[in-house]
């Protein structure tokens, strides 16, 4: 009788913890959301639980009309999408060669794959951006898509998902007379579209969340994207008073959609983190 | 036989796609090794050369040969930088690591009800935008009204200068990245403690063990790969932390340099004060640390391990 109370006290203290420590974790996200329906004042008035005065989307409007925020949306979904849809081509391109074929140098070149994540991207951040200054990339689209198109990560990715695809379905293609580009169109990326769904994700929300880059080499309030343009809201307000309230509105602009895109997807983003995880 | 007769026919029939066989995958991977010559090798290479000289990116560069380490070694500076920087990383070792493996062992519990609502809650951190998240805590952390203080006005108390203060500020940036790096790790030890065979488990439990000895005795022997590998991963980033910080205080480094991560100062030397010779120096320093780092990371992936 004892033990059972014991183990029932148990899973309550179970619950409690994970509960509590669950709802703290989302707290300040509720609290940006809350907050982007209140004033400035309201915001930094105690308790913050207590209602606005009156609700109302004023903080979402004076966003989207007083400021450039729909280009910084625009620009971030565009340079998003684009880096996407690059790197999901040539990644499970090149991972499809280092997963199904022999060619000399394979080793080698794998290597130097692996060996290529191990270049922090802050070496090179000052020599890469006087390399985009030189050849006028500086504010240009350009600088935010090419140099990323190919990230050594997803290759890898790519490789370890088309390592699964038997081999036999390739050479039954071959004999069929498909050509190597076709087989890996028309046989490997149908039975991939997991690992692709996974890589997009990941690259996706890596450019839309991208602070340091942009940063650097957008200049201008009709090509910044929106983490930068919402860093820089602090210093751009006109009126004498900081615009908490619309900051707040940005905030949730820029990151609700994309829990809403991670609660759907989840699966596919966690496989993605832990390929590499559960391997060893 | 059949086999036989089936790779003479493919040769037979197509002596030019066999010639494609041999070089569709060269063509399919290039894209990597171009994008990587020339954005990221070439760059590299620049950046160790610069390191040996002074450039302001107008004037001709002049050669001062390693001056600029010396220089760098010498100032406060990026000793202050160099030293928040490790104060992040031991921080998020000695406290993240832990609280995401009791997370996971937690989440991992089967008598726990709605478990995937939990563990989605607990892994919203990591896809939030971090300039968003940090503007909240900016908020919180506010001396006079932030929810943070609520307590101490309450009680009488005198309220924390979170942003203000030169030690706060770090306890404000370290509370910033257990918010966000929490959930994350636990998706890794999570994976990891699917792995743990069950009967383990039961036989301890046979055997009597407690919760905790089952904890100690079973889950962190048998996650020990992933503990090195996360704190391999905790360590990588530490080191580059750049975003929360520059935020956070507004892109300054704190009062009197106080919050400043070696990122930050590369950053600020190289982009904003435009000395790039030493900036190199400074990305170079980061990388010989990073290297090492990434090598006991590799080693850990089994890379160097001869495939079998």
């Amino acid at each position: 009788m004892d033990e059972r109370f014991g183990r029932r006290l148990g899973v309550i203290a179970l619950h409690v913890v994970v509960i509590s420590g669950a709802l703290l974790t989302v707290a300040p996200i509720a609290f940006m959301i809350y907050s982007s329906f209140k004033t400035t004042t309201e915001i930094f008035t105690l308790p913050p639980w207590l209602p606005p005065a009156e609700w109302s989307f004023k903080n979402y409007e004076t966003l989207l009309t007083s400021w450039h925020f729909p280009y910084w949306y625009a620009n971030s979904i565009i340079y998003a999408a684009v880096v996407t849809i690059f790197v999901l081509f040539f990644c499970s391109l090149a991972g499809f060669a280092f997963a199904k074929y022999y060619f000399r140098g394979k080793n080698l070149l794998f290597i130097i794959l692996i060996g290529s994540t191990m270049i922090p991207f802050q070496l090179i951040l000052i020599p890469l951006f006087i390399l985009m200054s030189r050849i006028d990339w500086v504010n240009h689209p350009a600088s935010m898509i090419i140099p990323w198109m190919a990230p050594a990560f997803g290759i890898f990715l790519m490789r370890q998902y088309i390592q699964a695809v038997p081999s036999e379905l390739m050479e039954s293609a071959r004999i069929d007379g498909a050509s190597e580009f076709r087989i890996y169109a028309q046989v490997i990326v149908p039975l991939v579209r997991p690992g692709l769904t996974t890589l997009a994700i990941l690259t996706f929300l890596g450019s839309w969340n991208s602070f340091i880059w942009p940063l650097m080499v957008l200049r201008g309030n009709e090509v910044i994207t929106l983490p930068v343009g919402i860093a820089t809201m602090r210093s751009q307000a006109t009126a004498s008073q900081i615009p908490y309230g619309e900051m707040m509105a940005a905030a949730t602009l820029v990151s609700v959609p994309v829990i809403v895109l991670f609660l759907m997807l989840q699966r596919y983003f966690i496989s993605g983190l832990t390929i590499g995880a559960v391997k060893g | 036989m059949v086999q036989a007769a089936m790779t003479r026919g493919r040769e037979a029939r197509d002596s030019g796609g066999f010639q494609q066989h041999k070089l569709a995958p060269y063509a399919f991977i290039s894209p990597f090794y171009v994008l990587f010559g020339f954005f990221f090798l070439a760059p590299s290479l620049i950046a160790l050369v610069l390191s040996l000289f002074r450039w302001d990116g107008i004037n001709d560069p002049r050669f001062v040969l390693a001056r600029n380490y010396g220089r760098l070694l010498s100032d406060k500076v990026f000793a202050q930088a160099a030293t928040n920087t490790a104060i992040y990383a031991i921080a998020s070792l000695l406290i993240v690591l832990p609280l995401a493996l009791v997370l996971a062992v937690l989440l991992n519990a089967k008598s726990l009800r709605f478990s995937n609502v939990w563990r989605a809650m607990y892994f919203t951190p990591v896809v939030t935008s971090t300039v968003a998240i940090t503007l909240v805590f900016q908020i919180l952390y506010n001396q006079d009204t932030g929810l943070l203080n609520a307590p101490l006005i309450y009680l009488g108390l005198e309220p924390i200068y979170w942003l203000g203060d030169r030690s706060w500020i770090k306890v404000a940036i370290i509370i910033l990245i257990v918010w966000r790096s929490t959930g994350l790790l636990s998706i890794y030890f999570l994976a990891g403690l699917q792995s743990i065979p069950e009967e383990l488990y039961e036989a301890a439990s046979i055997d009597g063990a407690s919760v905790l000895q089952k904890f100690f005795r079973i889950t962190i022997p048998m996650l020990r790969p992933i503990i090195l590998f996360v704190s391999i991963i905790v360590l990588l980033s530490s080191i580059q932390i750049f975003d929360e910080i520059h935020i956070l205080t507004h892109g300054t480094g704190g009062p009197a340099n106080a919050s400043m991560s070696v990122v930050q100062y590369l950053y600020e030397r190289g982009y904003s004060r435009l000395r790039l010779g030493f900036a190199s120096a400074v990305g170079t320093v980061l990388f010989a640390t990073v290297f090492i780092l990434s090598l006991l990371q590799l080693q850990w992936y089994g890379v160097f391990r001869k495939e079998d």
